[in-house]
């Protein structure tokens, strides 16, 4: 089975500075790739390893994918190889935009089973990648994956709806964004991360894959920092009888 | 200035009222998709539609979703200027699928006002650290929607509309539902909890659960987790993960045991008036939001201070 799992670079949110005036800088943040596209490649992990094939990680974003540590760290995580399309533009590309580009990649990379996505972006969770990408390639689409089987050339997967499980047998090629709960990925050994040096990786520019531009679907006019409650700080130190007992105190005034 | 032509889309028929409550303040015209029957057209134009589009279920092996093209061709020819899908999973599925079919996104809003003739949303990003306004300039903007984001409208049972049967032959897809099974899930609603008690990794095993279980009984608490708890460890049904993705509380008091205290948790927290943590990890972000926090390992203060509010009893 031939699987791409789709991967987005992302700033780590924790290193989130808000400034006085409430704008948000990440100048300071660390990047890494978002935490749920682990769980696609994960998936694409586990169905070459028990039905065969080969795993691909796909990435469209800005200049940062070339980062080499990026690039290992998504290497080492089970892919056999990495398509990379860079052009600083996609930085802020919306989820029509991003499906277009990765339309045009997995055209270019040529026969495909299965592409895979996470169950959200860990920036913008817009959730809607997969379920756009999946109608401009004109195949079988499906979100909130939990199971995947593969069975000839199909597969059967669970869907985790609100109160009900579907379980849909889905013909291939596909694209599916599966569920943060679909599985615990593995964490990289030594050997992953030095396999991972070996591993090929394309590089592709806007131009390369041939996709024609595509008008932003709106304009940003703020992004803001909420503003925050101010809170008391009353924080004790320490698991002595004076400690817990002085907390204890301040808990019960809270439950009057 | 209003839009003249607002169109909803729900597979929730209980996602009608809202909906319909924010169409009419937002547009001219009303137009409703549904999957239903006759009685929940009549409830969505008693709600505010003027027309309901009623999808037949299809057939058994077909999804629902398989209607997104015949949807966005319909939006199409009758020139809808807004399309409000209902956030379930389905209906993002509809919405990014249709919105593919229209050339533009699908932006999961919480909020959308119309300002000089143009849909201004706004939606949260980065986990909720910020908040992302954006003024839409697709043709057919699709948003998608969830519960509490506009309030339904006195029901008038006299309004008229019309209802058109729709049953466009739709193409499976190549998928085909096998089977369709109930899941055990529970009913719960946190966000009406007064007070909460939340637990985080910092418990090692499920049986652990049962002191802040016990805690919660002892301060008439409900039993909410951070999402790692209810989705990767699986100990608590995902109806009680607080946060940007599960729930928002309102509680008067919410104690959270373990919570290391990511954006993406504390944003759903922070509507709560009190904010107690406990954590072992003195620089843990929870303690930087918290009116009351205790710096010490659960399983050596959660027993004392049970025995404690046991005593005072
Ligand atoms: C797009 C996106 C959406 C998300 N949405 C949500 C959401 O809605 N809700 C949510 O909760 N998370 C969400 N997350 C995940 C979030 O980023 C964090 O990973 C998660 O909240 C961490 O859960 P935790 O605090 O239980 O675990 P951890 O971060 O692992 O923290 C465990 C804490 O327990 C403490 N601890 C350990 N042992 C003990 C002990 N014996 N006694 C006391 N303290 C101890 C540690 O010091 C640590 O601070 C989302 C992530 C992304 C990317």
């Amino acid at each position: 089975m031939r699987v791409i799992s789709c991967c987005k670079a992302v700033p780590e949110e924790q290193d989130i500075v808000v400034a006085k005036d409430r704008q948000i800088s990440f100048e300071k943040a660390e990047w890494k790739f978002g935490q749920y596209d682990l769980n696609a490649v994960e998936a694409g992990k586990q169905l070459v390893e028990a039905a065969g094939g080969q795993l691909s990680g796909l990435c469209a974003g800005g200049n940062i994918l070339d980062n080499s540590k990026m690039k290992k760290d998504i290497l080492s995580r089970g892919l056999d190889d990495l398509y990379l399309v860079i052009d600083e533009s996609l930085e802020q590309a919306d989820t029509y935009q991003s499906a277009r580009v990765l339309e045009a990649a997995i055209k270019k990379i040529g026969d495909f089973d299965l592409v895979l996505c996470g169950a959200g972006s860990s920036d913008l969770y817009a959730q809607q990648v997969g379920n756009q990408l999946g109608e401009l390639l004109g195949i079988p689409v499906v979100n909130a994956v939990n199971r995947i089987m593969p069975q000839g050339d199909k597969v059967i997967v669970e869907r985790a709806l609100e109160n009900e499980i579907q379980v849909l047998e889905i013909t291939l090629p596909a694209v599916l964004s599966v569920t943060s709960e679909i599985n615990v990925p593995r964490i990289p050994g030594m050997k992953d991360i030095i396999a991972a040096n070996k591993k090929p990786v394309t590089k592709f520019t806007l131009s390369e894959i041939e996709v024609t531009n595509s008008l932003p679907s709106s304009t940003v006019l703020s992004t803001l920092a909420p503003e925050q409650a101010e809170r008391r700080l009353t924080i004790l130190e320490g698991e002595s009888e004076d400690i817990v007992d002085a907390f204890v105190k301040l808990l019960r005034a809270e439950l009057k | 200035m209003t839009l003249n032509n607002v169109w909803i889309i729900t597979d929730n028929q209980n996602a009608v009222g809202e909906l319909c409550g924010g169409g009419r303040q937002l547009g001219a015209q009303v137009s409703v998709v549904l999957f239903g029957d006759q009685n929940q057209a009549k409830e969505a134009i008693a709600s505010g539609a003027d027309k309901v589009f009623l999808f037949e279920q299809p057939e058994n092996s077909v999804m629902i979703e398989a209607y997104s093209k015949s949807i966005a061709e319909l939006l199409r020819t009758e020139k809808a200027d807004l399309a409000m899908v209902y956030s379930s999973i389905r209906g993002k599925l509809m919405a990014g699928r249709i919105a593919a079919q229209l050339a533009t996104s699908a932006l999961a809003i919480s909020e959308l006002k119309v300002e000089d003739g143009r849909i201004i949303t706004r939606r949260m990003v980065y986990g909720g650290a910020a908040m992302r306004t954006e003024k839409t300039l697709s043709e057919t903007v699709v948003v998608t929607v969830g519960t509490g984001v506009f309030e339904a409208g006195p029901k008038d049972e006299t309004r008229q509309g019309t209802v058109t049967a729709v049953n466009p032959n739709v193409a499976s897809d190549g998928i085909r539902v096998l089977e369709t099974r109930p899941k055990q899930g529970e009913v719960v609603n946190l966000s009406a909890a007064k007070r909460v008690v939340g637990v985080g990794r910092g418990f090692s095993a499920k049986e652990d659960l049962k002191m802040a279980e016990e805690l919660a009984a002892l301060i008439g608490a409900e039993m909410g987790c951070s999402r790692p708890i209810a989705e990767g460890e699986k100990w608590m049904s995902k109806e009680r993960y607080i946060g940007v993705s599960g729930v928002f509380l309102k509680a008067d008091i919410y104690v959270s045991l373990g919570v290391s205290g990511q954006i993406q948790h504390m944003v759903g927290a922070n509507p709560s008036k009190t904010l107690v943590a406990i954590n072992k990890d003195k620089n843990a972000p929870v303690f930087k939001q918290a009116d009351i926090g205790l710096v010490g390992d659960i399983y050596h203060v959660l027993p004392q201070i049970i025995a404690k509010l046991k005593a005072q009893k």
